[in-house]
C-alpha cells in the first residue's frame, strides 16, 4: 500500500516536472510581460521582482487592441463559415456514394498541397484588383480557402466512426437525409465537431503569412502587430512579452472550456471495432 | 427650331448655379487660406523608429498647416523591406510616401518606381529652398538618393558603424583605450574572452558587418561598381578578411553569437556578457539605456577599428520618396519637406533621441552635442565623421540593384565559415560562384575569374 502511495507521489513529482519543463517558455514570456525594462535583462536575473502592468497599458493604448479585435473577428468569422461549408461536406463524403468521389475528396486538399508562400503573390494580385487587400473580408476568404479542406477531412474522419446503423434505423422512422445528419449525426460526432473547430480558430487565429501579405494597416492581425514592436533600433521586450500573453490567453481559454470535448475528439475511433 | 422653353430655362439656370458654386465654393477657402492640399489624404510606410514617433506627435501641426490628412504605416523591418517591393512592384499606389531602402535604391530607382524630386525642389512655387536647405545633407547620406543629378529621396536616418565597449573590462585586460585596429582588436577579445563574458558581440546581419573587415583588408564585393560588378570574394585581401571576421564571431562571440538579432546583441551589452559591440549607431547608442541596464557608467563609444588598407566604416541610409503611382504626388511633397526638415530632425534629436541624423546643422548642434556626450566619447561627432568618410564613394557597392542578393549570400557564407561547415577557402570559392551566378542571372556582364 505504501510502495503504492511512494510511487504515486513519483508520478505525480515527475509529471509536474514534465509539464513545468514545456510550460517554460510560456511562464517565460508571461514574468517578463510584468516586469519593467531594468528587471528583465538584469543579471544575475532578478527573481523577486515588483510587477508592473506598465506594458499591458502601453498596449491597451496603442494601435495593438485594434489587430486583436482583427484577429478575433477573422478567426472567430472563418471557424463559423467553415464548420457551416465544411461540415456537411464532410458528412456528404463520408456517407455519400458517387463516381467521382475519391477524387473529389481529393481535390478539395488542392489548396493545401504546396506551402502558402506559393499561392502568395496570386492572392496579392487578385485581392488588390478586387480591392480586398488590407479588408477583414479578404482575410476570412483565404482563410476559409485553406481551412475548409481540413474540416472537411477531418469531419469526415469522425463521421465514418458513427454506426450508419443508427442513421437507418431513422430512416425506416420516416427520418429524411436531413433530420439523420442534424438529430444523429452530428450530435455523435459533437467531440470532432469541437476538436475540429479549435483546429480551424488555431489555424486561422495564429496565420502570419496572409496577414503579412495581404494587409497593411486597417486590418492588421495580432501575429503581425506583435513583430512590429521590434523597432528598428531596439524591440520593446515587455510590450513583445505582454502582447504574446494577450495572443495566448483566448486560446488558453477556449482550450480549458472545450478540453473535455477535445479528449474525447482526439481519441475517437481509436477502440473501433 | 424650338424656342427655350420655361423648363428649359429653370433647368438651365439651376444646373449653371451649381456648376458655378461647386467650381467656386472649395477653391475660395483654400486660395484664403493657402492650403492648396486640404482634405488630401497622405499613407506613409516606414519603419517603427523614434522618428516616426515624434512625427506622430508633431503631425497635428503639420495637418493643421496643411490641411492634409496623413496617416503613418509603421512596421518593424523584415515587414517593412516585404511590404514595400511588394508594394512597388504590383504599382498599388497604396502608399504616397515610403521609405527609401537604400540598399533596394538601385532596383526601386532602376526601374522607374520613385518619383524624381527635382521637380518639385526647383519650383519656386513648391519649395523655398532656403528652408529645405539640401545642401545640409551629409554628402554620405544623400549619395545613395543621387543618380548624378537628380535626387530620388531626402535621407532621414542613417546608421554609422561603431564601437560601443566596457571601459572597465579592456582597462583591466591593460587597454588604455579601445584598439585601433581590427588585429589588435581580436588579440585584446582573446584576452578578455571567458565562458561569462564575449570579448565581441554584433549583430546577425553578417553582409552589413563584415564589410567593416572586407574593405579595411583592401577587398570588396564587386571589381569596381557599378561599372563591373565582378565578383571578388575569391582574392588573397577577402580571404584573410574573411578568417579575421569568422573568428571573431567563432571563438569571441557569445554562444551563438552568429545569429543575434541586433536586439539581443544589446540585451548581452545591457547583462554585460560582452566586451564590445561593433554595429549601426543606431544600434549601439542604445547599450547606455539607464532604463535597461546598470552598467552605463561603464560604456564608452569609439569609431571601428582600421585594417592594414584603412578605415571603412559602414553607412546605412534611409530617405523618403515619393511612390511613381502616388496620386498625391505634390501633398506628398509637402510630407517630405516637413518630416526631412531641420525643424522636425532637430526637435527629433533633441526630444526623441533620434541620434543617426542626416542633416549637419543638426549634429553640429550645441544642444544636440551636449546630449549625445557620454563619458567623454562626442557620439554626434563620431557619427558626422563616418558619414562624411562614407561619402568619399567606398559605398557604392550597397546600391547596386543586384546587391541584395549577393548580400544574403554572404551571410551565408559567413555562418557557414564561422559554425564550421567550410573553411575560409572553400567557403569564399563557393561565395564567388554563386555570386558570379546571382549577378549573371541578373544579366550582368562579368569577368570570371580564374
Amino acid at each position: 500500500m505504501s510502495n503504492e502511495r511512494g510511487r504515486r507521489r513519483w508520478t505525480v513529482a515527475a509529471t509536474t516536472l514534465f509539464i513545468l519543463i514545456v510550460l517554460c517558455p510560456v511562464l517565460f514570456i508571461v514574468q517578463m510581460s510584468v516586469r519593467s525594462g531594468l528587471d528583465a535583462f538584469r543579471m544575475p536575473p532578478v527573481l523577486v521582482f515588483r510587477p508592473t502592468v506598465a506594458n499591458y497599458v502601453d498596449l491597451v493604448e496603442s494601435k495593438f487592441v485594434r489587430s486583436l479585435m482583427n484577429s478575433t473577428v477573422t478567426a472567430v468569422s472563418t471557424t463559423i463559415l467553415a464548420m457551416l461549408l465544411g461540415v456537411p461536406a464532410g458528412y456528404a463524403f463520408s456517407r455519400a456514394r458517387f463516381r467521382a468521389q475519391r477524387i473529389a475528396s481529393l481535390w478539395t486538399l488542392i489548396t493545401r498541397m504546396a506551402p502558402p508562400i506559393a499561392f502568395g503573390i496570386p492572392f496579392f494580385l487578385i485581392y488588390k484588383d478586387l480591392g480586398l487587400i488590407d479588408t477583414r473580408i479578404g482575410l476570412v476568404v483565404i482563410y476559409l480557402t485553406f481551412n475548409l479542406s481540413l474540416v472537411i477531412w477531418m469531419m469526415r474522419a469522425f463521421f465514418d466512426s458513427v454506426p450508419r446503423s443508427l442513421e437507418e434505423a431513422a430512416y425506416i422512422d420516416g427520418a429524411g437525409i436531413a433530420t439523420a445528419f442534424v438529430k444523429i449525426a452530428l450530435p455523435l460526432a459533437a467531440p470532432g465537431l469541437a476538436t475540429t473547430a479549435i483546429f480551424t480558430f488555431l489555424l486561422a487565429w495564429n496565420d502570419f503569412f496572409y496577414s503579412l501579405l495581404l494587409t497593411r494597416s486597417e486590418a492588421v492581425t495580432a501575429p503581425v502587430a506583435i513583430v512590429n514592436f521590434m523597432n528598428y533600433e531596439s524591440w520593446e521586450w515587455g510590450k513583445v512579452a505582454a502582447a504574446a500573453t494577450m495572443i495566448m490567453l483566448p486560446v488558453v481559454a477556449l482550450s480549458v472550456v472545450v478540453r473535455k470535448y477535445i479528449v474525447r475528439g482526439l481519441t475517437a475511433g481509436a477502440l473501433k471495432g | 427650331m424650338a424656342g427655350i422653353t420655361r423648363r428649359r430655362f429653370v433647368k438651365s439656370s439651376a444646373a449653371a448655379v451649381a456648376i458655378t458654386a461647386a467650381g467656386v465654393r472649395p477653391s475660395r477657402p483654400l486660395a484664403q487660406t493657402g492650403k492648396p492640399y486640404a482634405g488630401t489624404r497622405l499613407k506613409i510606410s516606414q519603419v517603427a523608429h523614434a522618428y516616426a514617433v515624434g512625427l506622430l506627435d508633431r503631425l497635428p501641426l503639420f495637418e493643421g498647416q496643411t490641411g492634409i490628412k496623413v496617416e503613418i504605416d509603421q512596421m518593424s523591418f523584415p515587414v517593412l523591406n516585404q511590404r514595400e517591393d511588394l508594394e512597388l512592384a504590383s504599382n498599388s499606389g497604396a502608399y504616397d510616401v515610403m521609405q527609401m531602402i537604400f540598399i533596394r535604391s538601385g532596383r526601386w530607382i532602376g526601374a522607374g518606381w520613385a518619383e524624381p524630386l527635382n521637380p518639385f525642389i526647383d519650383d519656386a512655387k513648391l519649395t523655398d529652398k532656403a528652408a529645405l536647405d539640401v545642401g545640409d545633407f551629409v554628402a554620405g547620406a544623400m549619395a545613395p538618393f543621387r543618380r548624378g543629378d537628380t535626387i530620388y529621396a531626402l535621407p532621414w536616418l542613417s546608421d554609422s558603424t561603431v564601437v560601443g565597449y566596457r571601459t572597465d573590462l579592456f582597462e583591466k585586460a591593460g587597454y588604455a583605450k579601445f584598439p585601433e585596429t581590427f588585429q589588435a582588436l581580436q588579440e585584446a577579445a582573446a584576452k578578455i574572452h571567458t565562458r561569462q563574458t564575449a570579448g565581441f558581440v554584433t549583430e546577425d546581419n553578417l553582409h552589413w558587418i563584415f564589410p567593416n573587415w572586407l574593405l579595411s583588408y583592401g577587398g570588396g564585393f564587386f571589381a569596381n561598381p557599378p561599372a563591373d560588378l565582378t565578383p571578388t570574394f575569391d582574392t588573397p585581401e577577402a580571404l584573410k578578411a574573411a578568417e579575421m571576421f569568422t573568428t571573431m564571431l567563432a571563438k569571441y562571440s557569445p554562444p551563438g553569437g552568429i545569429k543575434l538579432d541586433p536586439s539581443i546583441a544589446q540585451a548581452i551589452m545591457h547583462q554585460g556578457k560582452a566586451a564590445c559591440f561593433l554595429d549601426g549607431m543606431g544600434n549601439t547608442q542604445h547599450i547606455i539605456d539607464t532604463t535597461k541596464t546598470t552598467l552605463a557608467d561603464r560604456m564608452a563609444f569609439t569609431h571601428t577599428p582600421s585594417g592594414p588598407k584603412g578605415h571603412f566604416p559602414q553607412l546605412a541610409v534611409h530617405g523618403y520618396f515619393i511612390n511613381k503611382a502616388s496620386k498625391n504626388k505634390n501633398a506628398a511633397w509637402e510630407f517630405i519637406k516637413w518630416a526631412a526638415g531641420k525643424d522636425q530632425m532637430l526637435w527629433s534629436a533633441l526630444n526623441k533621441g533620434h541620434l543617426a541624423c542626416t542633416r549637419s546643422s543638426v549634429l553640429a548642434n550645441a544642444q544636440v552635442r551636449q546630449k549625445f556626450t557620454w563619458r567623454g566619447s562626442d557620439l554626434a561627432s563620431l557619427h558626422l565623421a563616418v558619414m562624411k568618410r562614407a561619402g568619399e564613394g567606398y559605398m557604392v557597392y550597397r546600391t547596386v540593384p543586384q546587391f541584395p542578393p549577393v548580400g544574403d549570400r554572404v551571410i551565408i557564407a559567413m555562418t557557414a565559415i564561422a559554425s564550421g561547415q567550410t573553411n575560409v577557402a572553400d567557403g569564399m570559392k563557393s561565395l564567388q560562384k554563386d555570386a558570379e551566378g546571382i549577378l549573371e542571372k541578373a544579366g550582368v556582364k562579368i569577368n570570371r575569374r580564374g
